[in-house]
């Protein structure tokens, strides 16, 4: 076991590597390449048995990832925003196939207007494809969380393939302390692929995922595909369980930070959560009775780990990086429905939206929205959503657009 | 063409693998071809479908084939044959199956597919070198949505979006050419109205390793608009009239594997499809008609 | 409510002809909602359509489960467990059947207590896909059953449904719609409408806990190999080829390679057979034969003959 200073990218590429992967299929975008050329350096010295092939975009590269697990192997691949929504149709599709496959998304907000910075909206936009979600906050945790991934998508109760998720640029191209475990523990642990007779071979003719005509057959597929994510959850706890067993670093499906106590409690996913525990730490030197909820599993949703958690819990502020149009925060809107008529745990929440296209998140917005939450326990109501957003900003993009001609008039200037 | 199996038309496989009962239209000129190339394909194979007609061919809990079969999507059914394809090879590197557990992976599409949405990944499977065979079954339209006006359809067809008097304005894209174009191993046309020249093509192109493209004209009943029975007739008609040209390119080179001598007039294959009676009811579009047999006959001026 | 299901093969003309009938009752004042539903639509295999007529808006929508009229424009589908003719028939329901047979004989061999009436399918049948009328048959005698609907209704209906065709084609479907509503005026008014289904005494749905099953099973995959041959598409047929074997001259089996079903198989002595539980009837066999060996029999004569289904 070595300890090394890795991206996210390397450490995705790691864990691809010691999952003993044995395919590949790819194709560029920002910001994700890096795992695919450390990949296809390491097959080009040798020191993976693997084959990558490029495809000629995302859409083809899913279908080669879920026919090739279809056949029979394990497969990995990678990419971000408008590569995983041009492979949208796909994600549905191989999900459907119960296709067991591990995609590493590095998140990075949509177009329009293209950006290349991260936020989660591209990840979100897959929560219902049957795909399940695994959100990491370091760079130890993508390395981690694709070997967890294998073990959970290949296990008999689930069969699906899953996302795992890294922010682009605060992980992907960011290097941190990064344990890369021993090649033949990591092997005792995710062992090999085995297809479960879903497979192609010349002995064992099967017609996959054919049509299906009729509200009933296609109702029970569905349904099973939900019922087989769900136990998504279970599984997860399993797996992590002999992870932190074998490994010694415990990836419970939601991370709770300082909570026991707490009155308040922060709930956000991704890297910007470790800037929450940062605030906490913070909050409780001045003696706020604070802590951070953080969902690292996000498909299937961990209903019952929130319940547990915030039980008793006055006030959530929940900071969503993902926006649905003309509706809000989507973690924010999944949280109150799994507290919804719940006696024991009915907290009041507020909901944050902030961090869109990599905007940062500061300490002073994390201590404000804390202080906003205690006065909405007080109130007994919750403002409406916030959209993070300061006066300093808004006068920086008048002056943008200025020289865009698109606005005449700079903020505080008459003309 | 000399060392085939299939000489005489008694060479033909008097056994067919393709189940019955499936849900294609009765003279469907699709299954047709599917039925004659599956003979000679054998069952040691993975068929991986785009979508169109023959999304139907399996429905569950029911399909024909005694192989195998993969839906995908209609844009990237090469792509789901790359995967199978990369996947059987790797299981047989690492020795995790037999070499006789190995399959024939053929992409199986209609021309909504093949002249559409699919050829970009076509074309990237073929520069890739995929070894695989694919079908596409040419219906000159999109069939299985009600034969709306496709990248294939003929010029002048009238089709559930050209119901105008002259119907479809475009022309036909030539997509023997593009794939050719991108040299794979081996291309080919076939119709199942001439099943010795299909056979000779298929036993050929399983032969070779690489790319093997086939475009199978499909006379459609259904979206055509004739009687089921004349499926056949039509595809020699299409033949003999020279507007279907029998050829394959290999080896760099296109040659034709039938020249028809004294063509009938086209007009002897457009008048028994509903798809061009506005070309002669209420009366005979002469202009129309003429550049059809024009287009025709300097295609085969080129060729002789 | 009126909730009236058609019952019909692709070719047909079952859309047009529950058109027919939408059109007929809104034009004396109903709220109305038709449609068609296809499986895989292809000529000759079955479909339905559906018709709502009231005088409140309609709310109800999709399938009809249980229909007050249930109108059969071919009945060799009666056979077809897929076809659905008899599904949701009670004892208030009344079964229309375009046949030749009587229907006392219709009562007994599906065991009904509802009424049948019998619509007289045209003597000389050849090919039931030919008959391009029957649905507007069919339409005319419903418009009389229901009751509600005046003659001049129903021939402005079949005007603005057929407005597209030509002048003769109306006129030819017209004459069979009234004829139709005439021949059937002993029993206008037989068809009644159904009350809702009542809130005390409803019959609970019997919802169950979906279980987890493994991927195997619970992924849309055959595990099998030609499963197809289980689908009897010789059910499409109307018209069924014979082949006359004193004829056929055992050629390089023609028919065989031409079937595009693979519906017909050549025995060791070169004699081909049709294998008419799944012969669609598409006549390609007919029309290559070199021998002129193979004849055009309409099925139900085949089906008298006692050999071929």
């Amino acid at each position: 076991m070595k300890r090394a200073l890795l991206t996210g990218n390397k450490a995705a590429a790691w864990g691809a590597r010691l999952a003993r992967v044995d395919y590949v299929p790819a194709f560029p975008i920002t910001p994700q390449t890096e795992i695919i050329e450390t990949i296809g350096n390491w097959i080009d010295n040798g020191e993976m048995d693997c084959r990558m092939v490029t495809l000629e975009s995302e859409h083809s590269m899913l279908t080669a990832a879920g026919a090739a697990a279809a056949t029979g192997v394990r497969v990995f691949s990678a990419t971000s925003s408008q590569g995983l929504l041009y492979a949208m149709e796909m994600l549905y599709t191989v999900a459907g196939w119960r296709a067991p496959f591990v995609l590493v998304n590095v998140s990075r907000g949509l177009a329009a207007p293209i950006t290349l910075e991260p936020d989660h909206n591209d990840v979100l936009a897959a929560r219902d494809s049957g795909f399940l979600q695994i959100h990491c906050s370091t760079c130890q945790e993508v390395l981690d969380s694709a070997l967890i991934a294998y073990c959970l998508a290949e296990d008999e109760r689930v069969r699906l393939p899953v996302i795992v998720n890294m922010d682009g640029f605060y992980l992907s191209f960011t290097r941190e302390p990064v344990q890369i475990p021993d090649t033949k523990i990591v092997n005792q642990f995710v062992g090999e692929f085995d297809p479960e007779n879903i497979r192609f071979s010349a002995s064992a003719p099967v017609s996959q995922a054919v049509a299906v005509l009729g509200g009933t057959p296609y109702s029970y597929f569905r349904y099973e595909t939900h019922l087989a994510a769900l136990n998504g959850l279970a599984v997860y706890d399993e797996i992590t369980e002999e992870f932190a067993n074998t490994f010694g670093r415990r990836h419970d499906a939601v991370e709770a930070y300082r909570t026991e106590d707490a009155e308040l409690v922060f709930v956000m996913m991704g890297s910007f959560a470790t800037k929450a525990i940062d605030a906490v730490d913070g909050l409780r030197e001045a003696g706020w009775a604070v802590g951070v909820l953080r969902p690292r599993l996000l498909r299937p949703f961990p209903a019952d780990h929130f319940r547990r958690a915030l039980a008793g819990k006055r006030g959530v502020a929940v900071i969503d990086q993902n926006l649905s149009m003309g509706k809000g925060g989507v973690l924010h809107t999944e949280l109150a429905s799994a507290l919804y008529a719940r006696a024991e745990c009915s907290p009041v929440l507020v909901s944050f939206i902030g961090g869109l296209g990599g905007r940062d998140i500061s300490l002073e917005e994390f201590y404000e929205m804390a202080a906003v939450t205690r006065k909405a326990v007080e109130d007994g109501e919750a403002p409406p959503p916030r959209l993070l957003y300061t006066k300093g900003e808004l006068r920086e993009v008048k002056k943008l657009q200025a020289v865009a001609h698109a606005e005449r008039q700079e903020l505080g200037k008459e003309q | 063409m000399n060392e085939t199996k299939f000489r005489r038309k008694k060479d033909l496989p008097s056994t067919h693998l393709l189940g019955t009962g499936t849900p294609m239209c009765a003279g469907c000129g699709g299954l047709e071809a599917i039925h004659q190339i599956y003979d000679i394909l054998g069952e040691n194979t993975v068929f991986v479908n785009a979508a169109g007609c023959m999304t139907m061919l399996s429905v569950y809990p029911f399909t024909p084939f005694r192989g195998s079969w993969l839906y995908t999507a209609m844009a990237s059914a090469p792509a789901g044959a790359q995967g199978v394809r990369d996947g059987l090879d790797v299981l047989l590197h690492k020795q995790r199956i037999e070499s006789k557990e190995d399959l024939q992976v053929v992409v199986l599409t209609g021309d909504g597919s093949a002249y559409g949405m699919g050829l970009s990944a076509t074309s990237s499977a073929i520069e890739r070198g995929l070894d695989f065979l694919y079908i596409c079954y040419d219906n000159e339209g999109y069939g299985n949505t009600g034969q709306q006006y496709s990248a294939a359809t003929p010029h002048g067809a009238r089709t559930a979006t050209s119901k105008g008097p002259r119907g479809f304005p475009g022309y036909k894209k030539d997509l023997f050419a593009i794939w050719a174009a991108h040299r794979p191993a081996y291309v080919a046309t076939v119709v199942g109205a001439e099943p010795l020249d299909l056979a000779r093509k298929i036993e050929k192109a399983k032969s070779l390793k690489g790319p093997r493209l086939i475009i199978a004209l499909s006379p459609c009943p259904t979206g055509w608009h004739y009687d089921p029975g004349e499926s056949v007739e039509i595809g020699k008609m299409a033949v003999k009239t020279g507007v279907w040209p029998l050829k394959e390119y290999v080896d760099g080179k296109v040659a034709h594997t039938k020249v028809p001598q004294q063509r009938p007039p086209v007009e002897e294959y457009l008048k028994r499809q509903g798809r061009f009676s506005h070309l002669f009811h209420p009366e005979r579009n002469e202009v129309l008609l003429q550049e059809i047999q024009a287009r025709v006959d300097g295609y085969w001026e080129g060729v002789i | 409510m009126y909730r009236i299901r058609y019952h019909g093969r692709g070719g047909q003309g079952m859309k047009t002809a529950s058109r027919i009938l939408g059109t007929a009752f809104f034009l004396e004042g109903f709220e109305v909602q038709d449609a068609p539903r296809y499986g895989a639509e292809r000529r000759g295999a079955p479909i339905f359509a559906y018709v709502r007529a009231s005088s409140q808006p309609i709310n109800e929508r999709g399938i009809i489960r249980r229909p007050d009229l249930v109108i059969v424009a071919d009945d060799t589908l009666v056979a077809i467990p897929a076809a659905g003719v008899l599904s949701g028939l009670t004892n208030w329901s009344v079964l229309l059947i375009s046949t030749n047979e009587t229907p006392d004989i219709w009562e007994k061999r599906l065991n009904f207590s509802g009424q049948v009436l019998k619509l007289p399918a045209p003597a000389e049948v050849g090919d039931p896909l030919e008959l391009r009328f029957v649905g507007s048959s069919c339409t005319g005698a419903a418009a009389r059953l229901v009751g509600v609907i005046s003659r001049d209704s129903l021939e402005r209906a079949v005007r603005n449904e057929l407005v597209q065709l030509g002048e003769g084609v109306i006129e030819k479907n017209l004459g069979k719609a009234l004829e139709a509503y005439d021949l059937i005026g002993d029993h206008a008014g037989a068809v009644r409408e159904a009350e809702k289904i009542p809130v005390d005494g409803y019959e609970k749905p019997e919802w169950v806990e979906l279980p987890f099953e493994e991927a195997r099973i619970s992924a849309p995959a055959i595990h099998g190999a030609a499963t197809s041959v289980e689908v009897k598409t010789g059910l499409w047929r109307t018209m069924c080829p014979v082949i006359d074997y004193g004829q056929c001259n055992r050629c390089w089996w023609v028919c065989s390679t031409f079937c595009p079903d693979s519906a017909i198989s050549v025995d060791e002595q070169g004699t081909p057979h049709i294998d008419y539980e799944h012969c669609k009837g598409c006549m390609i066999c007919v029309a290559q034969c070199p021998a002129h060996a193979i004849q055009i029999i309409p099925e139900h004569q085949a089906e008298m003959a006692g050999g071929q289904s």
